[in-house]
This record gives structure tokens, C-alpha cells and sequence, in this order.
């Protein structure tokens, strides 16, 4: 044996075949990764294993049933401020837009302008028997709003009611009467109508977030958390329908809309908080096939009626009322049948779902149009997201001036034409 | 020692206002839910008996000297007594009514009042006897044909009506499960709306309205006793038309031979409210010119009045009672206070009792508003009690020993129920 002392110069000729062929081009080969893709650790005490628990908590949700994405977003309970649709506050509108990035349009969209003018799209040929019906139809509903105002005001033997229980006692049933009344006759031209579900004295929750703030005091202090809210609404009545309503604006044309900043915090508005089950509910649970809105209706309170605050010298906040009213019930309601359909914060929707509501008092009515076109409000999402809600809102509107001696008083057609259009609205 | 404005501790005068104080709010049972702050005072005595006040005679003409004029106490005269003082202005939080007899409306003659919170010993036997009703234990044949005519029917009908059973038991509430007085009254009003969607096939439905809190009142006699219906009863659907009759002149005619069951030796106005001062009313709630004077079916719900929670009899009493005070209303706005052997037209009234699961079904015809005596034609009742809509709603499966007794959500749905349901509601406007 002798020991190579020496090893020869390792010529090409003699370099094993495969060492050669890395050197020519050849397509680098896709190696698969032997280890696992280095990322956060999930319980560590750190930033970013905090940023990786918050990223499998949304893959766990988008992958989940609606039932269950709706239990996990819902599921913890903090601390929350609780938004009410009817509230004493002073220019609450304002904050409310801010709240829930909507957009405050005066007006109603063109589906329904004022009946002046002939709508030429609803009619293909329209004939002088179409005007005679549609007149005859017209006219039964007018005798019919009349005879359901005097129902209550006229007719009906009633004590003198109790102090500040007049809208519970008399506008209540007044408005259930004209609903019922009016949706049924209605039904004939109207077929979703037919299918649809009318619930009374309902309730309407929704739970989201928005905006965050640090926290300025205790074991959590110089943290950020998200601000939560919460509406608890109760409708006088609603209509909930199986099909969705057709939108009234494209998403595009929000983009420009305009949503007031409010940089102050929102308990100084002022607004409490409170900690409680969050629900998200918008007046029957998922499995009810007519879970999408159609219309509500509202009852103005004895303690907002227009009379009081004339008393209190706050004739100004009358329309202010009506309009925050509109704004957080709807969005309250839409919100809520959103999440119905599976969307939330982190799985913006891809329709934009459409709601009316009608604010009364009994003699004035005010009518609201909203347009749900995004539900990503938290602070992540929030950043990149120009799409804006909108509501349309009229000023309120007098029915009849007054009920003398069994007559009803200056009646407005126009009230009755919209509160028709109102609920023709279909697909 | 003490200072004399110091209240004395243990003064019998103390303890004996402390104690009438407490016993005056319903005796030693009371005393846990008060909050007592004095700690020198005994509270758990005896009450001592209430003493009434000694008794003063007036013998007229003889006037005792006063010592009035005097302005003082003048040992050997008597106390002077002062009218009573009284307000010369109303108010309400020191009002003291003055006794029965002075009242302007008191009577003689008691008055037996059938209210919404009566309840009724003998139940429907006793309405019966009241009423002068002879029954019978079925629906009208030709109503319940009403409803197995196809185009009476709703489009999908079973399906939508165990979605409306579903909503008002599971759906209506974030809770698990709807409370009974809630989920009894979201279904009827769900029924109410299922039927009422057929109003653009029957326009004659849309000559109807509803009515709530609506105070109904009726007066009639009975053998000696004065009877009368007040209060304000459940839902009420009147309508532009009457109800057509149900039976014709010859059944009419024939109940006359019927024999009123009487319930001896209980008394038929037992469990009435016996009251001397009364009006004797006839009112149905409604001024004279108002478009929709029929009253057309009654909607009673077992759990509306949360105080008076009635038996099945005893509610399908108080129905019947008022369905008859509804129709007697009528007749005597038509044809007058005085008693009627036998109306022209016969006044048709329907109701309809429920308490979420089982439903009670009425039609009463009134025939005759002469009710003194116990023979001659007699009014008529068609009933049918304790009609199932469906078996369960449960929440949660019933297990018993490993096995599924009854499965969760909605089981045992009787379509029957709602057909009948729905022809009652098409009566008249078919």
C-alpha cells in the first residue's frame, strides 16, 4: 500500500458528470423547502407573535360557516359603546356619520322623485285604462289612509290618554293599521309583498368597530384598542323580504361622497359605555328565509315629539332627531343582514345592500333611503377603503293638518304617493 | 338627665305608631323587606286592635255648650266640632270618594258584570246558561268546505305556515327560545298576516281593519238578574259587511225545543261581579258613523292578561261572553234595547282563542235578544276546543334513555288547523 502523499490535479476531464452540468445554463431546479417557512411564533410574548395570533384568528373566521363567523366575531365580550338610534344628545348626526362612514344625501335617489312627472320606464304602453286604474287604485288608498286616521282619532271611544303615553296608545296602533292596510293592498302589484314577513315591535341589533384610541389608564396603558359599538334598536314594524333589493347608487359614486371627521372621543357626545352579550340580529335568526330589509317603520317617542322640544326651545333638532334616527337604524339593519350573508370587517361586501325606513309621529312623516356599500370600518381595513355609505333623507312631511267633526283635514297626496312608492320598491 | 326635647326612648306612643305604621303595610310578614335604621325601638310586637272612635249622639234640640266662642279650654264644656274641611278645588292625590249609597248612579237593584278577569266557576256551561246558547261541539260543514276549495288556499301554504311556526317559537328572539306570552301572540299575528297576503285574489278582505283596546259594553236580563259585559277584549277584525248566517230559519226554529243544562246548586251569576252602582250601557266601542260597524272574528290570547291567567274553560267562558257582547251590541244599536223574540237577520260573530300551540274556534249566531225566560229560541254556538296546530317545538331533542323521543325544532305539524284557521278568516268574503 503506498499512501498518496500527492493527489493529482483534478482535471475536467475527470470531474464526475453531474458537478459539470450545474455550470452550463440550466434551469435552476425548484428545490422544495425541507424546513418550514420561518414565521412568528404563535405564543410568544411578543409583537409579532400578537400580530400572528390576530392573522390566524381572521383565516379561522373566513374559513368558518356563517353561523360560526358570526358566534367568533361576536363571542368576547368588552366594553362597548352603546349607540341609540333615538337620543337626547345634540347634533348626534354628525357623530353617527362618522361612526359608521355614511354619507348624508338631502333628497330622495330618482327611483323616486316627486310623481309630476310620468314615469316612463315602469309603464311600456301606457294606455288611458292604465291611468283609469291606476287612479281607482290610487284613490282606494287614499280612502283607505283616511279611513284608518279617523279609526283611531275619531271613531274608536277612548278615554282621556295618560300624560305622555298619546304616541304609544293612539299613533301606535294608528301606524300598525296603515303598515297592515297598505302592504296588503299593495300585494297585488307588488309580489315580493306577498312572500315577505312582517314582524311588529321587533328587535334590531348589529356590533362593530371603529376608529381605536391608547388607552390612557391601568394595566393596559399606552395600548391601542379598537372602539366597539353597539345599536340596540326596537322598530315600530318592519317588512323583511326573500330577495334582495336592487341598489340605488353604483359603489363608484361613493367614492366622492362626503363623511364628516370627528376627532373628538365619542363619549363626550355624549355616548356610554357598557358591557354586554353582543348580538347581531336583524329580527329573525339565519335560518328565516326573508332575511333580507325591505322597509321599517318608526315611532317617534312623546318625549321627542316636536311639541316637547318646541317647549325646551330645541325646534332645531326636530329634523337633527329624525335624520340620526334614520341613519342608525338602517345601518343597524343593513349591517346586520350583511353579516347574514357571510360578509365582515376582513371580507368587505360585494353588493351593496339597500333598506327604506318611514319616521312618524303620527302627522309628520320623514322618509330614509340607505345604501350599505362597505362594513370594513375597523382601523386595519379602514385605511384603504374609499368606499363610503349613503343615506338619503327627506324633511318631514305633514300627512293631514288636523281631524274635525269625523273629516280628515288637508290631506297630502304626495305623503301617501311616496309612502306607495315606498313599498312598490322591487327588483 | 336627658334633655326634655329629646324624644324618649322606648315610649309606649312611639312603639305603637312604629307598630300601626308597619301593620297598616300587611303585618310582621312585611317586616324583611323593610329596612330598618332604628335600632332603640322594639318593632315585633303584637299590633295592638284597631279602637273605633268613641261614638258621638246628637240628640236634636238639645246642643251642648262649646267652649267655641271662647277661643280656649274651658273644663265642664264640651269640645266643639267643626265641620269636616274640604277643598274647594279637585285634586287627585287627596281624593276620597263619597260612600255607594250618596253616588249618582247607585241602585237598588245589583248588577252582575262579566270583565276580562272573570273567571267563571262552571266555565262554558255558565256562559251557555248566561248567554242562552245551545252549542254545538263542531265547526259549521260548509265553513270547513270554505277551505279545501284550492283557491282559497295559500300558495305554498304548509311550508309557510311552518315558517311562521318556526319564527314566532325559535327566530323571533337572540335568545334560544322565545317566551311563551311572546312567541303565543308573534304567531297569531304571523297566521294574520299569511292570511291576510290573500287579499289580492279576495278583494272583499281589504274591507276590514283592526281594532285593539276598544271598550265593549251590554246589558241584558236574565230570569231577575240584570247582566252586563264590560272591558276591553283582545284583537278585534270588523268589517264593512256582516257575516252571513250560518243557520237558517228552520234550525233557528228548532232550538226552541232545546233545554238549557242548568249546573244546580251553584248560582249562574257566581264569580260576576256584583255592583250597585252602574249604567246601563250598550256600547260597542265604536261612535255610530263608523265605516266598519261588524264585528267579524275575535282574537283571544290566553296570555295577554299576565294578572288572570285562565283555565281552557274558563277562557273558552270568557270567550264565548264576549263574543255574545259583541253580537248583542249590534242588535240592540239595529233593532233596539227591547227584547226581540227572534231577529230578522240573525248577527253572526266569530272568535278565535290560542295559546301558542292549541287554538279554540268559535262562530255564535245570535238569534234573539230575549233572554228573561229560559224557553223559546235560543241563540247558537259552534265550537271547537283544543285544536293542535302542531305536536313540539323544542329546542333541544327530548332523550330518554339514549333514545330520541322527539327531535329537535318542529315536529307533529297538523295542516287541518290552519285550513280551519283560514276559512274562518274568508268567512264573508269569499
Amino acid at each position: 500500500m503506498a499512501a498518496r502523499t500527492r493527489l493529482p490535479l483534478l482535471s475536467p476531464k475527470n470531474l464526475p458528470p453531474f458537478r459539470n452540468r450545474k455550470l452550463v445554463h440550466t434551469e435552476a431546479a425548484v428545490k422544495e423547502a425541507v424546513y418550514p417557512p420561518i414565521i412568528p411564533s404563535l405564543t410568544a410574548k411578543s409583537k409579532s407573535a400578537r400580530r400572528r395570533q390576530a392573522e390566524e384568528q381572521v383565516q379561522k373566521i373566513r374559513a368558518s360557516t356563517v353561523q360560526e363567523k358570526l358566534d367568533l366575531i361576536t363571542r368576547i365580550q368588552r366594553q362597548k359603546f352603546v349607540v341609540y338610534p333615538q337620543t337626547f344628545a345634540r347634533n348626534p348626526d354628525k357623530w353617527y356619520q362618522h361612526f359608521t362612514k355614511t354619507a348624508y344625501i338631502p333628497g330622495l335617489p330618482e327611483k323616486f322623485t316627486p310623481v309630476q312627472e310620468q314615469p316612463e320606464a315602469g309603464e311600456s304602453s301606457p294606455t288611458a285604462g292604465d291611468h283609469g286604474s291606476e287612479d281607482e287604485a290610487f284613490t282606494d288608498i287614499r280612502s283607505l289612509v283616511t279611513r284608518v286616521i279617523l279609526q283611531e282619532h275619531w271613531h274608536i271611544k277612548k278615554r282621556k290618554v295618560f300624560l305622555y303615553r298619546q304616541q304609544e296608545q293612539v299613533v301606535g296602533p294608528l301606524l300598525r293599521n296603515l303598515v297592515t292596510g297598505l302592504t296588503y293592498s299593495l300585494a297585488k302589484h307588488n309580489p315580493l309583498l306577498l312572500l315577505s314577513s312582517l314582524d311588529l315591535n321587533p328587535q334590531v341589533n348589529f356590533y362593530w368597530r371603529r376608529g381605536e384610541r391608547i388607552i390612557p389608564k391601568g394595566h393596559r396603558k399606552g395600548r391601542l384598542e379598537p372602539t366597539r359599538f353597539q345599536i340596540d334598536d326596537h322598530p315600530h314594524s318592519q317588512i323583511r323580504i326573500t330577495q334582495q333589493l336592487p341598489q340605488f347608487a353604483p359603489m363608484d359614486a361613493s367614492y366622492t361622497a362626503e363623511v364628516p371627521e370627528i376627532t373628538l372621543a365619542p363619549n363626550l357626545m355624549p355616548l356610554f359605555r357598557r358591557q354586554y352579550d353582543n348580538h347581531i340580529f336583524t329580527g329573525a335568526k339565519l335560518p328565516d328565509p326573508a332575511c333580507y330589509g325591505h322597509t321599517q317603520f318608526h315611532l317617534v317617542p312623546d318625549r321627542y315629539h316636536r311639541d316637547r322640544m318646541a317647549q325646551q326651545q330645541q325646534s332645531d333638532q326636530v329634523e337633527v332627531f329624525l335624520r340620526t334616527n334614520g341613519l342608525a337604524s338602517l345601518f343597524a339593519w343593513t349591517g346586520a343582514q350583511a353579516m347574514y350573508q357571510g360578509f365582515w370587517n376582513h371580507e368587505d361586501v360585494t353588493r351593496p345592500f339597500v333598506s327604506q325606513a318611514v319616521i312618524t309621529d303620527g302627522q309628520f312623516f320623514s322618509f330614509f333611503c340607505y345604501q350599505l356599500n362597505t362594513v370594513a370600518l375597523s382601523v386595519e381595513m379602514d385605511a384603504n377603503n374609499p368606499r363610503k355609505n349613503l343615506l338619503w333623507g327627506t324633511e318631514s312631511m305633514r300627512l293631514y293638518e288636523s281631524v274635525q267633526d269625523g273629516e280628515v283635514v288637508g290631506l297630502n297626496d304626495g305623503v301617501i304617493k311616496l309612502l306607495v312608492q315606498f313599498l312598490m320598491n322591487q327588483p | 338627665m336627658f334633655p326634655e326635647t329629646a324624644a324618649p326612648l322606648f315610649s309606649h306612643a312611639v312603639l305603637l305608631k312604629g307598630l300601626r305604621r308597619l301593620s297598616a303595610h300587611g303585618g310582621a310578614g312585611r317586616l324583611q323587606a323593610r329596612r330598618h335604621f332604628v335600632v332603640s325601638r322594639c318593632l315585633t310586637a303584637k299590633v295592638p286592635p284597631v279602637r273605633k272612635p268613641r261614638e258621638r249622639v246628637h240628640i236634636p234640640g238639645l246642643d251642648k255648650v262649646t267652649y267655641g266662642e271662647r277661643m280656649h279650654v274651658v273644663p265642664g264644656l264640651a269640645k266643639p266640632v267643626n265641620p269636616r274641611w274640604q277643598r274647594d278645588y279637585k285634586d287627585p292625590r287627596f281624593y276620597m270618594s263619597s260612600p255607594m249609597q250618596e253616588m249618582p248612579l247607585h241602585k237598588e237593584k245589583p248588577c252582575y258584570v262579566y270583565s276580562q278577569r272573570t273567571n267563571a266557576l262552571e266555565g262554558v256551561l255558565q256562559a251557555l246558561w248566561l248567554t242562552k246558547t245551545k252549542m254545538i261541539s263542531a265547526l259549521p260543514p260548509h265553513l270547513l268546505s270554505l277551505a279545501e276549495n284550492p283557491v282559497n288556499q295559500i300558495p305554498n301554504q304548509d311550508e309557510r305556515v311552518q315558517n311562521a311556526i318556526k319564527h314566532a317559537r325559535f327566530w323571533d328572539t337572540t335568545e334560544d327560545r322565545t317566551g311563551k306570552e311572546k312567541y303565543s301572540n308573534t304567531l297569531l299575528l304571523n297566521l294574520l298576516h299569511l292570511c291576510a297576503t290573500l287579499q289580492s285574489s279576495h278583494p272583499a278582505i281589504g274591507r276590514r281593519i283592526f281594532a285593539e283596546k276598544y271598550s265593549l259594553a251590554a246589558t241584558w236580563k236574565r230570569g231577575e238578574d240584570l247582566l252586563q259585559i264590560r272591558g276591553q277584549n283582545g284583537l278585534l277584525h270588523c268589517s264593512m259587511d256582516p257575516l252571513p248566517v250560518v243557520s237558517g230559519k228552520e234550525e233557528v226554529a228548532d232550538t226552541a225545543d232545546h233545554v238549557l243544562k242548568t249546573f244546580y246548586p251553584v248560582s249562574p251569576t257566581i264569580d260576576l261581579q256584583k255592583i250597585h252602582v252602574y249604567k246601563e250601557m250598550n256600547s260597542s266601542g265604536f261612535r255610530s258613523d263608523t265605516p266598519y260597524p261588524h264585528a267579524h272574528t275575535l282574537y283571544f290570547g290566553e296570555q295577554d292578561d299576565a294578572r288572570c291567567v285562565l283555565r281552557p274553560d274558563q277562557f273558552r267562558a270568557k270567550m264565548i261572553m264576549f263574543t255574545f257582547g259583541n253580537a248583542l251590541a249590534r242588535a240592540h244599536t239595529l233593532y233596539g234595547t227591547k227584547p226581540q223574540r227572534v231577529l230578522d237577520q240573525p248577527i253572526t260573530v266569530q272568535a278565535v282563542g290560542t295559546n301558542g300551540r292549541l287554538f279554540q274556534f268559535l262562530v255564535f249566531q245570535l238569534n234573539t235578544t230575549d233572554l228573561s225566560g229560559d224557553d223559546g229560541i235560543k241563540n247558537q254556538l259552534w265550537l271547537e276546543d283544543d285544536v293542535e296546530l302542531y305536536d313540539f317545538a323544542k329546542v333541544r331533542p327530548l332523550i330518554k334513555k339514549k333514545q330520541v323521543k322527539v327531535p329537535a325544532g318542529l315536529a307533529g305539524y297538523k295542516p287541518e288547523t290552519f285550513s280551519k284557521f283560514l276559512a274562518l278568516y274568508l268567512h264573508g268574503a269569499v
